[in-house]
This record gives C-alpha cells, sequence and structure tokens, in this order.
C-alpha cells in the first residue's frame, strides 16, 4: 500500500514556555521536537512497511519551519520518500488550514492510507486526521492503534471507556489518527540522520493553501494556581497522627 | 638400522602431516585478519618488546591469581625446554651421535618433574578449587590438553630410559648424557632389573617413548590452532599488539560511517586475534560487576562466542549460508547491553583481549537497528536535543551557582586561568550539587582564577560513545570544542571522571588538546603550592576507585594523597586500584533497567567496604558514584554503619571550610 504519515514539530515541553507581550508563544527562543504522536504515526506505518514487502511510506511535513531534520530523521527510520509542502506557512497555522494543504497534497498523490498523530500537545483538537478525510472523501477512524493491512482495506482497534474494544474495517483510502504504535518508537542514530542528509533529499512541493475559518486566540496565560499543597514537615510522630487524623476525617478508616 | 629408518620415515610424515595442518589453519585466520578493519600495533618496538618480556617472561598478570600463575609458569616453561628435548630426541634419530651436552639434559628432567607438578597442580585447580571463572569453558579440551603434556613428559622418560640400551647396541654410539637425564636414567635401572635392555626390548621400549613424546607433539601442533591451545603460539605476538593509545580512548581516530560491528570484517584485525588467543582461562569473567550482579554477560562468552561464530562460518562451505547477525543473535542484546565498559575484563586479561571495543561496536549495531533499553533512548535524546541526560534545558545547567557567595565567572567571556569542565551530574543531580558547590568555594579561598562554560557546555559524549552512539558522541564533543576553543584557559579541571576520560582521550582526535585535571590532582597540587592550608581530619576511610579515572586513567594515587595531606587514615578494600570493582554506573548503565541484577555491583562494593575493621567512611571521587553508593546504602539500611563521603567533602573540613561534624553518621 502507498502510505503517508502527516508529521510536524511542537514546543518542546522540557523548555519552560514563555509568551511575548502580545500573549503568543515567544516561538522564535523555542526549541522544536516532533510531535509525540506523529511519532507514533511514523512508527506504525513503518511497522506495516516491514510487514508488506509492496508498501511505501511517504512522510509529510508542511513548512512552518525547521522541519528538514524531522524529515530526514523519518527517511533514516526507514521512511521511503520525505515530503516538504512548501509555501508561505507559520507555525501557528490551524488546523483547518493545515487539513486544507495537507488534503490537497494527498489528493494529488493518491494515498492509500494515510497515518497521522491522534493530537498534538499545541492543539489538543484531534481533527487533523478527520479534516483530511473529510476533504479527501475518505473513510477515517481517530484514537485507534494495531493497524493491520488488507488488500482494500485496513483494520484497528478503538479502545473504548467500560471495558470495551472495537475491531474496526475501513476500505481505503482511509486516514486514521494513531493513538499508539505496536511498539515504542525506535531509535535512530545521529549518524544516520547525518548520512540521509548527505545521500538523500526531501521533495519540496508547492502547498496549495485554500482559506479556511479560524479560530482566533484572544490571549494566552499560564494557569492560576487555585490552592497550594501544605507542607507537614519531618516529625516523623507528628507526621503520623496527621496521616490517622486526615484519614479519619476523609471517612477512609475502618474500625 | 631398521629402528632408525623406521622412526625416520615415521617422523618425516608427522611432521610433514602436522605442519600442513598447522599452516593450513593459520592461513585461514591470516585471511580473516587480512579483511579485518586496520588498526596500527606495530609501532613503538621497544615498547611492545618490553610488554612481551614482562606478560610472558614474567607472567605478570598471570601471578594475579598466584596458584594458576604458578601452575601455568611450570606447564609454560616446560614448553620452552621442551625445545631442547625435542632437538635431542630428533638428533639421536636423524644425526647418530648427536647430543645436546650433560648442561641442558638435565634441564629436561628438572623441568619434566615440575610440570608434572604443574598438571596435578592444574587438576586440583578444575577438580577440586573449581574456580566459577572456568564455567562456560571447554573443559573437557583443558583436561585433554593436559592430558597430551602429561604423555609428552611420559615419553620423554621412556624414551631417555631405553635410549642407553638403544645407543651402544642399536644405534652404536656413545650417550655421553645418560646419567645426565637422571629420571630417565633412574627408570633404566628398572629395564636392567626386568632384562629389558636387549636391542628388541629397548628399540620397541625407545620406539614407545619416542612415538609417545614425538607423536604427541607433532599431533598437538596439529591439534593446537583448533583449540584454545592456539594461545601458546598466539599470546606472544596478541601481548607485542596489545593498545598502547591511552586506554581509555575507545575510538582511536575519527569514523567516517559507522561504529557498528556486523559481520567479522567490521572487527579489526587485533580482534580476530583476540579471539584465537583467548585461553578460556575465565579471569575477565571473576572480575565483570554486570556477571557478578547475575546478568547474561560474561566477557569470555563475548570472546568464544564471537570465536565460535567465525569458525563455524570459516567451516561452513556454503557461500549463500545466511547466519545470525553478531549482534542481537550469536551475542544477546541483554548480554550486550549488561555492560558497565568498566574495563576490568581487559585490565586482568593475561593476553591482553579487548573485550570493551568490541562491546561497544556490537551495542552500536542493535543501537542501529533499534534495539535499546526504552531508558537509554530517553537520555540518547536528551543528550541529542539538551544536551544531558536529565533531560533539563539547558539553561539550567549552572543554576547551581546560583545562590553561592562566590562568583563564578563566566569562561566565554573573559580569559580565566583554570576552566572548569563541570559535567551533567555534578551539575544538575540535586544530590550532587552541594559538592560542585563546595568545590567552588574551595577553589575560590585556594586564590584559583577559574570559571566555567555555563550552558555552553553539554555532556562530554562519553556514555554515548560507549553506547555505540558515535554520531552523538561526535556532535557533542563538537559543541564542546567550539565552546572550549572560545574560550581562554590554561587548564582544564573537572570532577567527572567520565568528562575527564572524553577531554583526555576521546577529543583528541578531533584535534583538541588541553592539559586535564581531575580535582583530586588540582586540590593535591594547591595544597603542595601551599595556597591551602589543611588540618587533619583523623577519620578511617576506605576509598573506591572510579573506573574512568584509575583503571582507565591511571589516576589512582592522587586521590590516596589527598586524602594522606588531609591526616585521613585510609585502609584499602581487596579490590582497589586498577583492580577496583565497578559502581555499576558506567557504560549507560546508570540509566538502564535493572531487571535481572540480582546483587548490584555497588551493594556487593559496599559490603565490601562494611567487611574491612572499624570503617565509617567510603570515600569517592566521582559524582555518579556519589549516587550510586549513596543510593546503596540507604537501600541497604547501613547508614548508621557507613556514609558515603566524597573526598571534596572532606577536604572541606581539612581547610576549616566545613565543621567536622558534617561528617558525621547518619543516626536515627
Amino acid at each position: 500500500m502507498k502510505i503517508a504519515v502527516l508529521i510536524k514539530d511542537v514546543p518542546d515541553l522540557v523548555e519552560e514556555l514563555e509568551l511575548t507581550e502580545e500573549g503568543r508563544l515567544a516561538v522564535d527562543d523555542m526549541s522544536f521536537v516532533p510531535s509525540e504522536w506523529d511519532d507514533q504515526a511514523l512508527e506504525e506505518a513503518l511497522i506495516l512497511k516491514e510487514g508488506d514487502a509492496g508498501s511505501t511510506v511517504t512522510a509529510v511535513a508542511i513548512d512552518t519551519g525547521d522541519v528538514d531534520n524531522m524529515l530526514f530523521t523519518a527517511l533514516a527510520k526507514g521512511a521511503d520518500r520525505g515530503v516538504k509542502l512548501v509555501g508561505d506557512f507559520n507555525r501557528e497555522m490551524s488546523n483547518r488550514a493545515r487539513a486544507e494543504v495537507l488534503a490537497h497534497y494527498c489528493h494529488t498523490e493518491g494515498f492509500d492510507l494515510i497515518l497521522t498523530g491522534v493530537q498534538a500537545i499545541d492543539d489538543l483538537d484531534g481533527q487533523i486526521a478527520g479534516l483530511v478525510a473529510g476533504r479527501l472523501g475518505a473513510a477515517h477512524a481517530s484514537v485507534v492503534r494495531d493497524v493491520a493491512l488488507g488488500s482494500t482495506s485496513v483494520t484497528c482497534i478503538q479502545e473504548y471507556s467500560g471495558g470495551k474494544m472495537a475491531e474496526l474495517r475501513l476500505t481505503v483510502p482511509a486516514v486514521l489518527g494513531i493513538q499508539a504504535a505496536q511498539k515504542t518508537p525506535r531509535y535512530v542514530t545521529v549518524s544516520k540522520v547525518r548520512q540521509m542528509q548527505k545521500s538523500a533529499s526531501l521533495e519540496e512541493i508547492e502547498g496549495e493553501s485554500s482559506e479556511a475559518p479560524a479560530l482566533e486566540i484572544r490571549r494566552l496565560y499560564p494557569p492560576v494556581a487555585s490552592s497550594h499543597a501544605e507542607m507537614w514537615g519531618d516529625d516523623v510522630e507528628e507526621l503520623a497522627d496527621r496521616i490517622v487524623n486526615l484519614l479519619e476525617e476523609k471517612k477512609l478508616l475502618r474500625s | 638400522m631398521t629402528l632408525r629408518v623406521f622412526l625416520m620415515i615415521l617422523t618425516v610424515a608427522m611432521i610433514m602431516g602436522s605442519a600442513a595442518l598447522f599452516i593450513r589453519r593459520i592461513l585461514t585466520i591470516y585471511h580473516v585478519m587480512q579483511k579485518a578493519r586496520p588498526v596500527n600495533r606495530t609501532d613503538r618496538l621497544g615498547e611492545r618488546i618490553k610488554s612481551v618480556l614482562v606478560q610472558v617472561g614474567l607472567h605478570r598478570r598471570m601471578f594475579r591469581i598466584s596458584f594458576s600463575g604458578l601452575l601455568h609458569y611450570f606447564i609454560f616453561s616446560g614448553f620452552i625446554i621442551l625445545l631442547i628435548d625435542v632437538v635431542e630426541t630428533l638428533g639421536e634419530i636423524f644425526f647418530p651421535g648427536f647430543t645436546v651436552g650433560p648442561i641442558l639434559a638435565p634441564l629436561v628432567d628438572i623441568w619434566v618433574i615440575l610440570v608434572a607438578v604443574g598438571i596435578l597442580m592444574a587438576l586440583y585447580n578444575r577438580l577440586v578449587i573449581k574456580p566459577e571463572r572456568f564455567h562456560g569453558s571447554d573443559e573437557k579440551d583443558a583436561f585433554l590438553i593436559l592430558g597430551l603434556i602429561g604423555a609428552i613428559i611420559v615419553g620423554i622418560v621412556i624414551h631417555d630410559s631405553f635410549f642407553p640400551f638403544v645407543a651402544p647396541e642399536v644405534l652404536h654410539v656413545a650417550d655421553p648424557v645418560a646419567r645426565a637425564h637422571f629420571l630417565g636414567y633412574a627408570v633404566s635401572r628398572l629395564w636392567v632389573v626386568l632384562g629389558w635392555t636387549g636391542p628388541t626390548a629397548a628399540s620397541i621400549g625407545y620406539a614407545f617413548g619416542y612415538l609417545l613424546d614425538m607423536g604427541v607433539v607433532f599431533a598437538f601442533l596439529a591439534y593446537l590452532p583448533y583449540s584454545k591451545h592456539l594461545h601458546i603460539f598466539a599470546a606472544v605476538p596478541n601481548i607485542f599488539w596489545r593498545n598502547l593509545e591511552p586506554a581509555g580512548q575507545l575510538v582511536p581516530k575519527p569514523i567516517e560511517d559507522t561504529m557498528a560491528i556486523r559481520t567479522f570484517e567490521d572487527l579489526t584485525w587485533k580482534d580476530v586475534a583476540d579471539l584465537y588467543t583467548c585461553t578460556e582461562c575465565g579471569r575477565c569473567q571473576a572480575v565483570c560487576p554486570a556477571h557478578a550482579a547475575g546478568q547474561p554477560l560474561s566477557p569470555k562468552m563475548i570472546i568464544l562466542q564471537l570465536r565460535d561464530a567465525l569458525n563455524d562460518r570459516l567451516a561452513d562451505k556454503n557461500p549463500n549460508a545466511e547466519y545470525p547477525d553478531l549482534a542481537g543473535g550469536v551475542i544477546a542484546p541483554e548480554e550486550l547491553w549488561a555492560c558497565t565498559t568498566c574495563g576490568a575484563c581487559q585490565e586482568v586479561c593475561p593476553v591482553f583481549i579487548e573485550h570493551v571495543p568490541k562491546i561497544a561496536g556490537l551495542r552500536s549495531a542493535l543501537l542501529e537497528d533499534g534495539i535499546v533499553d526504552p531508558n537509554a533512548q530517553k537520555v540518547l535524546m536528551s543528550w541529542d536535543r539538551q544536551g544531558n541526560s536529565f533531560g533539563q534545558p539547558g539553561r539550567k545547567r549552572p543554576l547551581w551557582a546560583k545562590g553561592i557567595e562566590v562568583p563564578i565567572k563566566d569562561a566565554r567571556k573573559e580569559p580565566v586561568d583554570w576552566l572548569w569542565f563541570v559535567g551533567d551530574f555534578a551539575s544538575y543531580d540535586p544530590r550532587v550539587q552541594h559538592l560542585t558547590q563546595l568545590i567552588a568555594k574551595m577553589l575560590t579561598q585556594a586564590g584559583v582564577d577559574f570559571g566555567i562554560l555555563y550552558e555552553s557546555e553539554v555532556n562530554s559524549g562519553n556514555d554515548a560513545l560507549r553506547i555505540g552512539e558515535y554520531g552523538l558522541f561526535e556532535s557533542l564533543a563538537q559543541k564542546n570544542i567550539d565552546a572550549l576553543s572560545k574560550a581562554q584557559y590554561r587548564r582544564i579541571f573537572t570532577t567527572d571522571p567520565h568528562s575527564l576520560n572524553a577531554l583526555k582521550n576521546e577529543y583528541p582526535k578531533f584535534g583538541f588538546q588541553a592539559p586535564v585535571m581531575h580535582y583530586t590532582e588540582a586540590f593535591l597540587e594547591l595544597i603542595d603550592q601551599g595556597r591551602l592550608v589543611v588540618s587533619p581530619v583523623p577519620i578511617r576511610v576506605t576509598y573506591h576507585d572510579p573506573c574512568y579515572l584509575g583503571r582507565w586513567n591511571g589516576i589512582t594515587e592522587a586521590p590516596r594523597q589527598l586524602m594522606a595531606r588531609c591526616g585521613v587514615h585510609l585502609v584499602e578494600m581487596p579490590r582497589h586500584g586498577a583492580q577496583s570493582f565497578c559502581c555499576g554506573a558506567g557504560g549507560g548503565r546508570i540509566w538502564m533497567d535493572e531487571t535481572g541484577i540480582a546483587d548490584r555491583p555497588a551493594n556487593q562494593r559496599i559490603r565490601e567496604a562494611l567487611a574491612l575493621p572499624d570503617i565509617q567512611f567510603f570515600t569517592v571521587a566521582c559524582p555518579k558514584d556519589v549516587s550510586m553508593f549513596s543510593a546503596s546504602v540507604t537501600a541497604m539500611g547501613v547508614e548508621e554503619k557507613v556514609r558515603v563521603v566524597d573526598i571534596a567533602e572532606i577536604l572541606a573540613v581539612a581547610i576549616g571550610l566545613q565543621a567536622e561534624s558534617s561528617l558525621a553518621l547518619m543516626t536515627v
């Protein structure tokens, strides 16, 4: 199958996020890492490719900044093609707008299966898979895992609350929002990525964008703490008494 | 005459047969070595010859286990004396009247006795003492060889005992050394009593002894290169080819493509020689911390598994045969990831086999295939993204320097005398930061003009390299080298042996050169220059040599002298100096899963210290050791008996920076 994985990068939360005076993320001072869920989607795609000799994996990213390294990393991990959709794009691009660009490209390529991370830490709307599927008129499922390839369809697992699971079958073309890959995303060595940068090249394709309704972020701000932890000190006797009291108070002790 | 002709024909046939088998095998191995990676191991001739004399002639490393050393010395020296016997015996038959003379002849008999003693000791060792280190070795082969050696010495005595009769009556020559072969002569008295001195009886007896001696010698020669006993020939060259570069340098030259070992051609030719030199003695296994912890790793088995896999491939006539991967197939990932790269195996190997570079290369192959401990993977990614193993922002690296009263210069902005390369643990680990601050205060007290690289410093890459991630190591090294090249300083100073090792031994391949000192060396110098005045701290301590300080960099004296200057009474643990026992943290182990560890090396080490009389302090000189051993003391619940103390803390008391009460034991 011809598989595409839609990937993007997100702020590295190891660094403290800073806001500009205008209440925007100070993106220029931040470092970015591949979105964790997209990494899972890529891993799932690579596993599928390994299990099916005829499949190819294309990693696709919109050029919203420095995405080359992320695409070369995908190639080093085993993707066949790395595609960078270039144009007048920036990191504040909404998912609606992203989906337009991605869907347009995917339409021209005619992928059988498109995987992407179920969501990303910087949007939390989980809409990319659904929007792209809608624009392509393709089958869609999100929050899924354990994808398996059939001849003209794919199956996957969706897990519901209350201990229920569903096995879904989708006729291709299909778009899936991946919750987790079958195993931890693989490590790729720095030298392998570097070799890729030397030996392989990314396909730069002009991204076609069309108007999409947008949300306006009125302000970004750190959450305000509503209460604080109380420190009980280190006197063992006193601590023990207080713990017992608390348990009694909350009616957690049975006599 | 028939006896001579018979023995001559037989001897020539045996020589040709065994030489053919011997040469064929040696050529096969030589071809493998030819295809392997290059490495320069024939420089510095003088040093190499000296090392062969010391290690072979004096058995320096062999004698670290006295019983085994002695028995081996007997048998080993017997092989040299055997040459006299071979010359003499062949001479007797091929050139009638030949003799080695009355001085060399009795030497043979003396050594027959010593070899016999050696064989008995070896049997005692293998049957009664049964050291664990032999576990996994081919013991049948060992007994076979002992049997063959036994046959040779019996043969020697037998043919010597019949020669006084054969010489005059069959060969018609004199036997001037009959009595010099005192063992043979003694046995010959028995033949006189039995009346076996006539031409026929003596000829049969002589031929039997001759064939037992020469026959086994040549059979041995043919068999040797197919067994572990190839070390009889391979040990000398292998010791000659030993690594004379700094021990702590894992990779001698920048690597263009990959350090991964996937095929035997990815080994260096010395690595191939190592495989065929291994004697299966298991000394490496006996000192391996991973093995002692109950993990599946034995350095010996790594070598043997590689050798056996190579032999299988050499024996296989099918050119298209598929073989299991070396990393992950021949050697299990669990074995490779268990290694702490402490180097105890290499330090103890009597034939100078280098285990660690092979393990690192095999790890690299696993890593390229994505087979790596998930926690280690996280750390690799943190090094790549943040430059430290703690997954903390690079900006937080110098946070320890805030809130202490001494100013710390920014070596990127102004020249300093000493540039302090702080390292990850000393910078980020909350259990170690107070020591880092203490060091800063002591440097200030000594009037040292020092500075740090602030957030421009990244992890040295020492452990990344040992995990097998060469590319990451190189990129970390390059970042540090860039930052260092912009700073002005006279020397580099560090508390971290892992950083020290990288800066001193791994960075020079990128053209970086600077004097690097461990803090124990630097503070010793400050005391001796009178820049720090110490008053005695009369405590009894034992000291743990960090692998990357003591074994890999030979810095064992400075920490001891520094403690001596502080008036500390040091009691050594049985394993110390270059023979120290790893804490279990090196080679990336500190971040890996502990599943399968039955008995942590650090706990074993604390027990070793507790077995010493009246030891209250376990001193260390490595930030990772502070974390590792403190955790062990807590986990073992022995806080009331022993306390882990960095040498810096003792020095701080000695120079009056901290009260002596700061060294008190924990009391609950």
